[in-house]
């Protein structure tokens, strides 16, 4: 039924797709940390200079697909004489996406952690950013990780997305493909397992990680 | 050491403390007894702000704490500076979970007193074997009992070396078999001339040890004795009353 010689012909290239999947996937998870913690950070700030925008930042982001979100930027955007590579449209479009997502995560794990810790520690003479860095952030970890991982497995799978903005990943190579082989059976089934690798080596470094979190905490 | 003029806290419309005024020497312990909803952790609370004062003074080692006339930034690194010079001792211990007995003792040291880590850690050691802990400065708190857990935050308090401590019902949480390991260590602090203000609930304690025993109901104080004349002879029907409730339940 399968046709294993189109495969093993074939599979160099969608790997090579799946290397800039894996490229814009890494990218858009570092930067869309750094926004979800700068956008919870705002959204707990007492100051309504911070806490608005990032109020609105997520509740924009999260109200609207992500598919019109990458439009915008890339195909929108160049209207206003913003004109990004397709690159850096899907990253950027990927990681404000994923940002959101996190900042919601990151921001109930802080709150999660004790009024009696923030207290113990200014107690101690310690300043709200050492207290944050030095204490909540550390347990806040903890609460945060499993829902951050399943947040960077969406975004793997979502950078799927990017193909409609003419990056050549791994989705765009398999449809490529398959306009010139007519096997689509076979191309969209690689292109799904390389997909199932990606996510699962994540969550296998996430828990990796997590275990070092946990640190402590008697498990 | 520590003296407190006409301070009043509202929580909204409800009244908690309603002019208090109150003075601890150097060298000496005040026990602050009375009800529950008293006042007297609300009392110690706002001592190192952690709540915020309606009105009134307190001066703490010559400085005084609250500031109206700094802007908020300086106001906050003043209040930092002030609670550096107080321990404060937890009613639910507040360990960092994340750090070891020892990290707990030399987080303040190092990050605010900027102790370098080496002499941080050896005089924490020394602090922890004066708490009866030495064996076990590499334990989480997660692994410690809560006795352990409250003398592992009577060290880490004294390893800031405060001009005063604030023990917030500090053997409240315990199961009754541990209070006595963390009342002793209480006691050889006050034997060994730290400033103490205790909020408590051990009479015993509040007895044996405190130079000065306060009686708050109400959010105000009631009546303030050596424990000698407050235990045996209460002038107040109030102070009477509460006594012969938790004289009874012992």
């Amino acid at each position: 039924m399968l046709d294993w010689g189109t495969i093993l012909h074939y599979f160099p290239f969608l790997l090579k797709g799946a290397v800039l999947t894996l490229e814009i996937s890494v990218i858009s998870l570092a930067v869309g940390l750094v926004f979800g913690l700068i956008a919870a950070l705002g959204k707990l700030a007492r100051n309504p200079l911070f806490r608005w925008p990032a109020a609105f930042y997520v509740w924009i982001v999260r109200s609207t697909p992500l598919l019109v979100q990458l439009f915008i930027i890339y195909f929108g955007l160049p209207q206003l004489g913003i004109r990004l590579s397709p690159f850096a449209s899907g990253v950027l479009g990927l990681a404000l996406n994923t940002g959101a997502y996190n900042a919601e995560t990151i921001r109930g794990g802080i709150e999660a952690v004790s009024r009696g810790q923030i207290e113990a520690a200014r107690s101690l003479g310690m300043s709200g950013a050492l207290t944050m860095r030095r204490i909540i952030l550390p347990q806040a970890m903890r609460l945060i990780i499993p829902p951050l991982g399943n947040n960077f497995i969406i975004l793997i799978k979502d950078t799927s997305l990017v193909s409609t903005i003419t990056l050549v990943e791994l989705t765009l190579t398999a449809q490529r493909l398959i306009g010139s082989t007519y096997k689509p059976f076979e191309m969209y089934l690689m292109a799904a397992v390389l997909y199932a690798i990606l996510t699962t080596a994540s969550s296998v470094c996430l828990s990796l990680f997590e275990r070092k979190a946990l640190k402590g905490y008697g498990i | 050491m520590i003296r407190i003029s006409d301070l009043h806290k509202n929580f909204g419309s409800l009244e908690v403390l309603r002019g208090i005024d109150l003075e601890v020497s150097r060298r000496e312990v005040m026990a602050i007894i009375g009800p529950s909803g008293s006042g007297k952790s609300t009392l110690l609370r706002c001592i190192n702000y952690l709540e915020i004062p309606t009105s009134g003074e307190i001066v703490v080692d010559g400085v005084r704490v609250n500031r109206e006339d700094l802007s908020r930034k300086a106001f906050q690194k003043h209040l930092n500076e002030v609670r550096t010079r107080l321990g404060m001792v937890f009613q639910q211990f507040n360990l960092f979970p994340h750090k070891t007995a020892l990290e707990n003792v030399t987080e303040g040291p190092v990050q605010v007193l900027k102790l370098d880590k080496k002499d941080a850690e050896a005089r924490g050691r020394e602090i922890l074997e004066r708490v009866g802990l030495a064996d076990k400065a590499d334990t989480y708190p997660a692994h410690l009992s809560g006795g352990q857990q409250q003398r592992v935050a009577i060290a880490r308090a004294l390893a800031m070396e405060p001009a005063a401590i604030l023990f917030d019902e500090a053997t409240s949480a315990l199961d009754p078999e541990l209070v006595g390991e963390v009342l002793k260590v209480m006691e050889d602090l006050a034997r060994g001339g730290m400033t103490m203000l205790v909020v408590t609930h051990e009479m015993g304690f509040a007895e044996r040890v405190a130079d000065q025993v306060v009686f708050m109901s109400e959010g105000r104080i009631v009546e303030s004795a050596p424990p000698a004349e407050l235990f045996s002879n209460p002038r107040e029907e109030r102070t009477r009353q509460f006594l012969a409730d938790v004289l009874d339940r012992r």
